[in-house]
């Protein structure tokens, strides 16, 4: 399953070079293309090299490695392009607007009034509904720590949590046809 | 975030103050000023689910969705360029695990991840955080990337820019210390002057 997602990954193909894509940052564990069909000029993504489709599956080490260069990226982007904003935007998922089953990193550079909207509607909520929130949120946070450097059983594992359709081949074809107009 | 009322001559007057000040002098104003410091110290109460040595997990008080966390930086940071590699490592292993305590613990069938680095990117607090939003089908959030194609010799020419940036900003290493030098000729000050000022 995890080979057969890999080979019809086009973000695979755009790191193993089979697809051309105009690259701005490469290491052992991550590269930087410019998107060319993106928000604004200069709009890049940064990936892992490794498949992994969504956040909770990047190893933390690869985590730190893909926001560190998403970090100079977005400096790059102020200093060489005059840009006066930058954005980092993630989504993860196919609810939060996923379209490709690789994980990336969207750094866009921003003018104003440039037509780029991430803002959002604030949902009002009960006294109760935040309380059990909050506490819902602390009853899984307390479990945070203890850093994986590289953790290779999390590569191989599907979690529980990720929905069945995200990994099937129709989505993965549905995720090439989204991802054809990257020359 | 907190909106104040002052006079143009009030902003002229503050400007021109805070143009005269060293960045050590300027990063304790911004300190004084910001309302997340006071929150990450305590003098103000939010509902935190999640503190540790560097940051600290607030739930929004204007979620997009419920259970929307800011993460923010114990250090007075305004943009995330001014952060030091070490604890963007570590902010965003703490993203992480945020979104992974969304999945499990209140049903979020995704999360997005914002950084807002500037007013123009729509940044409204003077303080770095990132936001975790968790979200649900049909959830009426939709964040508007239209798309702007670009020709080949746009292509290159940015490209190329871009990299000649990076290794300026390698070069540079440590991008912070750059900014907090007066007079260089990156931009960073001015934005987070800008962003004080507001």
């Amino acid at each position: 399953m995890a080979d057969k997602a890999k080979e019809s990954c086009l973000v695979c193909q755009i790191i193993g070079n089979k697809i051309p894509s105009k690259k701005v940052y490469e290491d052992d564990l991550a590269m930087a293309v410019l998107d060319v069909n993106g928000a604004n000029p200069g709009h890049c993504f940064v990936m892992p090299k490794n498949h992994y489709p969504i956040i909770e599956q990047v190893p933390d080490l690869e985590i730190g490695r893909l926001f560190q260069v998403s970090n100079k990226i977005s400096s790059a982007i102020f200093e060489s392009l005059g840009a006066q904003g930058t954005n980092i935007f993630v989504a993860n998922g196919i609810p939060a607007g996923q379209t490709v089953a690789h994980f990336a990193i969207n750094i866009i550079p921003r003018m104003e009034n440039d037509g780029i909207n991430l803002q959002w509607q604030p949902k009002q909520l009960s006294e109760e509904e935040i309380s059990t929130i909050e506490l819902r949120l602390k009853e899984q946070t307390k479990n945070i720590g203890n850093f994986e450097k590289h953790d290779a059983k999390m590569q191989a594992r599907k979690p529980a949590f990720l929905p069945d359709k995200f990994l099937s081949e129709d989505e993965e074809e549905y995720f090439t046809r989204q991802m054809r107009r990257v020359p | 975030m907190a909106e104040q009322n002052i006079s143009p001559e009030q902003i002229k007057a503050l400007q021109e103050k805070i143009k005269q000040m060293s960045p050590e002098e300027l990063k304790e104003f911004q300190k004084k000023q910001c309302i997340f410091c006071q929150i990450v110290a305590g003098k103000v109460q939010s509902r935190k689910v999640y503190e540790d040595e560097k940051v600290v997990g607030i739930l929004d008080i204007n979620p997009a969705n419920p259970g929307h966390v800011l993460l923010l930086t114990k250090e007075h940071y305004t943009i995330m360029p001014q952060i030091p590699d070490e604890d963007v490592a570590h902010t965003f292993m703490i993203v992480k695990s945020l979104s992974n305590s969304m999945l499990r613990g209140i049903d979020a069938q995704g999360t997005n991840v914002i950084v807002a680095n500037g007013i123009a990117a729509g940044q409204r607090a003077q303080h770095f955080m990132v936001h975790i939003i968790p979200r649900k089908d049909n959830d009426n959030i939709n964040f508007i990337l239209p798309q702007k194609p670009m020709d080949e010799k746009q292509i290159e020419a940015i490209g190329n820019k871009l990299i000649a940036g990076l290794q300026g900003v390698e070069k540079n290493d440590a991008v912070q210390e750059k900014a907090e030098q007066k007079g260089s000729s990156v931009s960073l000050d001015e934005i987070s002057r800008l962003m004080g000022a507001r």
